[in-house]
């Protein structure tokens, strides 16, 4: 997986022989990246967040996740595989969480561990930065990746409210690659550490972390890919299952309402927010100043929080169900949080100040961007106004300020051209 | 006929200019506002400020940009028969005309005291009617004024320069 050369990498590849030029994806996209040129989608790497909606919303293939190559874990000496929470909402009842976890090792991983081991510490970290940057508010969480990107995209003036910390995920590799080098007495190389993951904004964070300063992940593998081979584990061990020690206490994580819910307390009023339309429409209010009697916002991109990833199998309402019966019946597990704790303290999981990737401007000068801004306006009179997407960009609007930027013609119109053909 | 000003000193003499050269606008966007229409109220503001995004407005003054006419227009819509948002664009500031069809306020000077409300139980009910929407506005605004009369319409102008 590698396309370095790009400013912005993007776990998404277009498959142009499966691509029609329908536009459903276009008209998808809540960053508008997407255009149909040439009757092929593109996207703009710029402006796309990796939210998956795209995905989920081509019916040709065309549009495909990427995700690393299982075989890469060969590489590495150790390895070990972090499972995100949603894992656990993806199989049936009868499959208990542990014999899913089980069949991971049969995978070759030598250590499997789970986003869930850190929740409990997590909730303490974000509760203390939420006290300690009481002049900002709302914080907003970023442990989405797409949502950081939507902030850095569309919404730049709120990037100083983004928690700037590490998502738990990072913050559990960063434990056990400390932990790992010191009782195996392994060099840093050796050992690699890789992340199951529900969603492409995953794959594109462990390509491509912002504002991180540690080595993290060695790479991303996708729930819907291991899915059949972790079946066919599944059915083999079933009946001769292993005493596995799993986490279901701290599944929550997957949850967007859950973890709002733990985080509120008497002095932190939480708020949940889940899928991207409702994210932007809460952005824009908390950009209006109308959000600030919320001290923490916990966004996530998908439905219900990470079990709606577009690479998961189940339902995010199935899944949701299932991790929340998981979480009822859990015993209390072991805790890491005093060894987490020590770390936060030294300054371990800090993320450098995270910059804006601004696409809103028509132009750097806002003389020339008001001249756009008028043919903008004079092209939009002249366009139908029907938002059909058949010209490949998703509005008349868009399509408008393609014609302004130099990447589209009237012509592309095609309710016009009908009209033209109509009256010659 | 009562009047009110607020102007931050330093935009005085640049209100005096655009006073007298009365420049035509860049961009000029016109929102109608409905009596008591909480469900659309805050639209308008909304296209203001996506717009600005597009112009590369400084996000410091987006913000304050965005709270006032917010407030402004959720001001039209609670307290007002209605009325419309104006918003002249130019390369340097923003000025954004709410004028409404009455009934006019009482006391300006009284309106702009801290936690001092006419809202009725409605608009009470909808979260909004606090006594914080003008001198919001004012903190926000480089210049603001108000002309009204009891009775009649308001006129509430907002002037913003970008940074």
């Amino acid at each position: 997986m590698n396309n370095k050369d790009q400013k912005y990498f993007h776990a998404l590849q277009i498959l142009a022989d499966n691509c029609t030029g329908c536009t459903a994806c276009v008209r998808v996209c809540p960053t508008e990246a997407i255009r149909i040129r040439n009757r092929k989608a593109t996207i703009d790497a710029n402006r796309c967040i990796d939210c998956g909606n795209c995905v989920e919303a081509c019916q040709f293939h065309a549009i495909i996740p990427r995700s690393d190559g299982l075989d890469i874990i060969r590489n590495f000496h150790y390895k070990v595989a972090i499972i995100s929470s949603s894992y656990a909402g993806q199989f049936s009842e009868d499959i208990p969480y542990s014999v899913a976890k089980q069949a991971l090792y049969e995978l070759g991983f030598d250590e499997v561990a789970e986003e869930a081991m850190v929740t409990d510490f997590v909730i303490r970290m974000i509760r203390d930065y939420v006290r300690q940057n009481k002049h900002i508010r709302p914080i907003l969480s970023s442990s989405c990746p797409a949502v950081v990107r939507l902030i850095q995209v569309k919404f730049p003036s709120l990037l100083p409210n983004v928690l700037h910390q590490e998502a738990p995920m990072s913050i559990l590799t960063r434990y056990i690659r400390e932990r790992i080098q010191e009782e195996k007495g392994l060099v840093e190389s050796d050992i690699g550490i890789f992340l199951i993951v529900p969603c492409v904004a995953h794959v594109t964070a462990v390509h491509q972390p912002e504002g991180t300063y540690k080595h993290l992940q060695d790479g991303a593998f996708s729930m819907g890919m291991i899915y059949g081979k972790v079946k066919e584990h599944i059915k083999k061990i079933q009946n001769n299952p292993l005493p596995i020690k799993t986490y279901e206490k701290g599944l929550t994580w997957a949850l967007s309402g859950v973890e709002a819910d733990m985080i509120d307390c008497e002095d932190i009023r939480a708020l949940s927010v889940n899928g991207v339309e409702n994210v932007m429409e809460v952005l824009s209010r908390v950009e209006d100043h109308y959000l600030d009697q919320y001290d923490y916002i916990v966004l996530r991109s998908c439905t219900n929080g990470c079990v709606g990833g577009c690479l998961n199998i189940e339902n995010p309402f199935v899944a949701m169900s299932r991790v929340k019966k998981l979480i009822k019946e859990a015993s209390e597990p072991d805790s890491i949080t005093e060894q987490l704790t020590d770390l936060y303290k030294e300054g371990e999981f800090k993320v450098a100040p995270l910059a804006p990737r601004s696409i809103m401007e028509l132009d750097k000068d806002i003389k020339n961007a008001i001249k756009k801004m008028k043919q903008i306006n004079e092209f939009l009179i002249m366009l139908p106004g029907l938002n059909c997407s058949a010209c490949g960009s998703p509005t008349c609007y868009a399509l408008a300020e393609d014609i302004v930027q130099g990447r589209a013609s009237i012509d592309d119109c095609v309710v016009l051209l009908k009209r033209h053909a109509k009256e010659d | 006929m009562a009047e009110y000003w607020h102007i931050v000193p330093e935009f005085d003499s640049r209100l005096q200019e655009f006073r007298n050269s009365n420049p035509e606008a860049d961009v000029v966007l016109e929102f109608e506002i409905a009596e008591k229409d909480f469900v659309n109220s805050g639209k308008g503001s909304a296209e203001v400020k996506n717009l600005l995004k597009r112009l590369g407005v400084d996000p410091d003054t987006l913000r304050r940009i965005a709270v006032a006419s917010y407030e402004a227009e959720i001001n039209v819509t609670a307290h007002s028969k209605g009325g419309k948002m104006v918003s002249s664009i130019y390369d340097e500031m923003i000025h954004i005309a709410f004028r409404d069809k009455g009934p006019g306020i009482g006391d300006i000077d009284q309106a702009m005291v801290p936690g001092f409300s006419t809202a009725d139980d409605l608009v009470r009910e909808m979260g909004f009617g606090a006594g914080l929407g003008l001198p919001n506005i004012k903190k926000n605004s480089d210049i603001m004024h108000i002309v009204s009369e009891r009775g009649s319409s308001t006129l509430l102008e907002i002037f913003i320069f970008y940074s």
